[in-house]
């Protein structure tokens, strides 16, 4: 009997239902191959870019004299925008499914996730190339275009009530009737090596990296970059940006324990409303120096610098590294940082909001 | 344009190619695209205004003075030329249309330039330039109807022909013709058989009607085309080179223009004017 098919089975049936606890429990039993549910090391990341060459992009490092002046120090933009479906996520997502397919024998089985983001389009896109099936359940009031992006990448969408409860029971009702293998956004481990890829390049094309800085949301790039970072170059200093209003990864790294939000925070950072999961929180809480917080009108300020000046489109969970590191709390801390990364994470937005997003 | 090239080196900015699938989708074939909205001041233009810069200030080394330059522009040569001239330490007059979109004017400021604003008449544009000139002893030049622009310009088909091996065909949105004639011209001395295509709007017609009829015609005055920076004359310097290089020009129309926007904002994640986008238009027209 496959394992997978016991998965499927095993998941739906004896476990408590619970968003992050499913992303824990489908961790657990889909790491097939390398040792089981263990850490993701350097290894892991060094085998996923392995995967990822010649499908995802080796995305450009771009700067900005302007911003440099403005920061004080030498900007790298890791422009993850131009990445495959429209942020980094493409990375985890592919990373994950083709794991998948080779454990899998024959017949890979599909795949699903409950997501109105980047992930949606993420998954569907790398599952569309793999030539797996996505099922992607997406709250009712998700925007429309990415609902069609969802479908124009080949995915099939369920919408359901837009509540918590009903994106997790929709996703286990369609993981049982299709036998579909969940893919958790952030939480797998497949997920945090496929994004890991990211530090790897980033050593290869900013000589002289002394710092990276990457926004957080679930915490999958967080973990994923910093394993890297640390393992290869511990001198390498990494922060996390988060909104001041959705706080809780920065909370928990001060507290020395997981500290969710109990509700949904408002942000124009919409992909970073989600708490900080149990998965990444550990290598968040190992290898992470420091998670730094800004205001929403220091969001819109970075959102602007980015679009006029440096002519890309990133949405506003993307500039959070920039916001950060022009913050004042960061100027006063860094004197030693130099050479600073930054992951422009993603660049889907519905441009008919656009005049709201930036300080103009 | 190959000593442009070297001047250039280490100040502009050798621009990524990009590439996006769901635009080779539509358009039904491999799109490689050059991204000079990356370029400093944010436009091709900073390569031919650098390039001027840089010979007038070497020709004019023996003079105690900063050199003095003045241009009339609707925006993207004005910038280049006012950050090539800080640059260089010259000095730069932009004369300008006082109805000029307002990020334009303020780019121009923020180099440290002297913003002109003048009536956009051919009238207005006249009387503000030569207040200047003999104001200032500033010598012209113009965006479009200089060599030195062109070769400048021109260093941008070098570039492509190393980046993109097999490239068999080049497209470029064109007005006044410095880019469309240095480009050409770059890639038809070492690779005659790529064809170079200039992409213009319906409603600022000029070279396509001009290489029509073999003559070089007029523009309409103020043509209003949403592509902004694509509303002037075929210059009469750049225009024998179109002439003899150039395959072709197409034009598209002011949604055909908006929907290239579209997809290239949304699809590719890259800011881009309006009159950056009408190659993509044209290709998918």
């Amino acid at each position: 009997m496959s394992s997978l098919a016991a998965f499927s089975r095993v998941s739906t049936r004896r476990f408590k239902i619970n968003f992050h606890l499913l992303g824990v429990r489908a961790c657990g039993l889909a790491t097939m191959g390398d040792g089981g549910a263990g850490k993701v090391t350097v290894q892991d990341v060094e085998k996923a870019a392995g995967r990822l060459a010649g499908h995802a992009r080796e995305t450009p490092v771009l700067t900005c004299g302007t911003l440099d002046a403005l920061a004080g120090r030498k900007l790298f933009f890791k422009s993850e925008n131009l990445q495959k479906s429209g942020s980094f996520k493409f990375r985890g997502a592919f990373n994950a499914i083709s794991r998948l397919i080779t454990s899998a024998n024959q017949n890979p089985p599909p795949v699903v996730t409950h997501s109105s983001g980047n992930h949606a389009c993420a998954l569907a896109l790398a599952a569309h190339q793999l030539g797996v099936t996505a099922h992607v359940v997406m709250p009712s009031t998700a925007p429309q275009c990415k609902k069609e992006t969802v479908r124009g990448y080949g995915g099939n969408v369920i919408e359901c009530v837009p509540t918590e409860q009903a994106r997790v029971e929709t996703m286990e009702r369609i993981a049982q009737q299709e036998g579909a293998v969940y893919i958790s956004s952030s939480q797998h481990p497949d997920v945090i090596s496929g994004q890991g890829t990211m530090a790897l390049e980033l050593l290869r094309q900013v000589p002289d990296l002394d710092t990276v800085i990457t926004p957080v949301g679930g915490g999958g790039m967080l973990a994923g970059v910093s394993l890297v970072m640390k393992a290869l170059n511990p001198h390498i200093r990494v922060y996390g940006a988060e909104p001041e209003l959705a706080n809780d990864a920065a909370t928990s790294l001060a507290q020395g324990k997981r500290c969710p939000l109990s509700y949904y925070p408002e942000t124009i950072a919409d992909g970073l409303r989600i708490n900080m999961g149990p998965v990444a929180w550990p290598y968040i809480q190992e290898h992470v120096d420091d998670i730094i917080c800004v205001t929403e009108d220091e969001i819109k300020n970075a959102m602007t610098l980015i679009w006029q000046r440096m002519k890309l489109v990133v949405e506003p969970s993307g500039v959070l590294g920039l916001a950060a590191v022009l913050s004042d709390s960061f100027k006063a801390r860094e004197q030693e940082a130099k050479n600073v990364a930054i992951i422009l994470s993603g660049g889907n937005l519905d441009l008919l909001k656009l005049p709201e997003l930036l300080s103009l | 344009i190959e000593r442009a090239a070297g001047t250039l080196s280490g100040h502009a900015v050798v621009t990524p190619v990009q590439t996006c699938e769901t635009l080779d989708v539509l358009a039904g074939r491999k799109l490689f695209f050059k991204c000079e909205n990356f370029q400093k001041s944010g436009s091709f233009k900073f390569r031919g205004a650098f390039n001027a810069v840089s010979e007038l200030a070497s020709g004019s080394g023996k003079s105690p003075h900063r050199p003095q330059i003045v241009t009339y522009s609707c925006g993207n040569f004005g910038c280049g030329l006012a950050l090539a001239a800080k640059i260089q330490g010259a000095t730069a007059h932009v004369v300008m249309p006082n109805n000029s979109a307002e990020c334009k004017k303020q780019a121009v400021l923020s180099y440290g330039a002297n913003l002109v604003l003048c009536e956009r008449t051919p009238q207005g544009k006249a009387t503000k330039l030569k207040q200047v000139q003999s104001e200032t002893g500033a010598v012209l030049t113009s965006g479009g109807e200089h060599s030195d622009v062109m070769a400048g310009h021109g260093t941008m088909g070098l570039e492509l022909l190393k980046q993109v091996p097999d490239l068999d065909a080049v497209i470029m949105p064109t007005s006044s013709g410095g880019m469309l004639a240095g480009v050409s011209t770059a890639i038809k001395s070492s690779r005659s058989e790529v064809r170079v295509f200039g992409a213009e709007p319906e409603m600022a017609s000029a070279t396509a009607d001009s290489l029509r009829t073999g003559e070089r015609r007029p523009l309409a005055e103020d043509p209003g085309s949403v592509a902004d920076g694509l509303n002037g004359k075929l210059g009469a310097l750049t225009w024998p080179y179109i002439r003899q290089n150039v395959d072709g020009v197409f034009t598209v129309s002011e949604d055909e223009i908006k929907n290239a926007m579209r997809l290239v904002w949304e699809r590719m994640k890259l800011v881009v004017e309006p009159s950056g986008v009408v190659g993509v238009a044209a290709v998918l027209s």
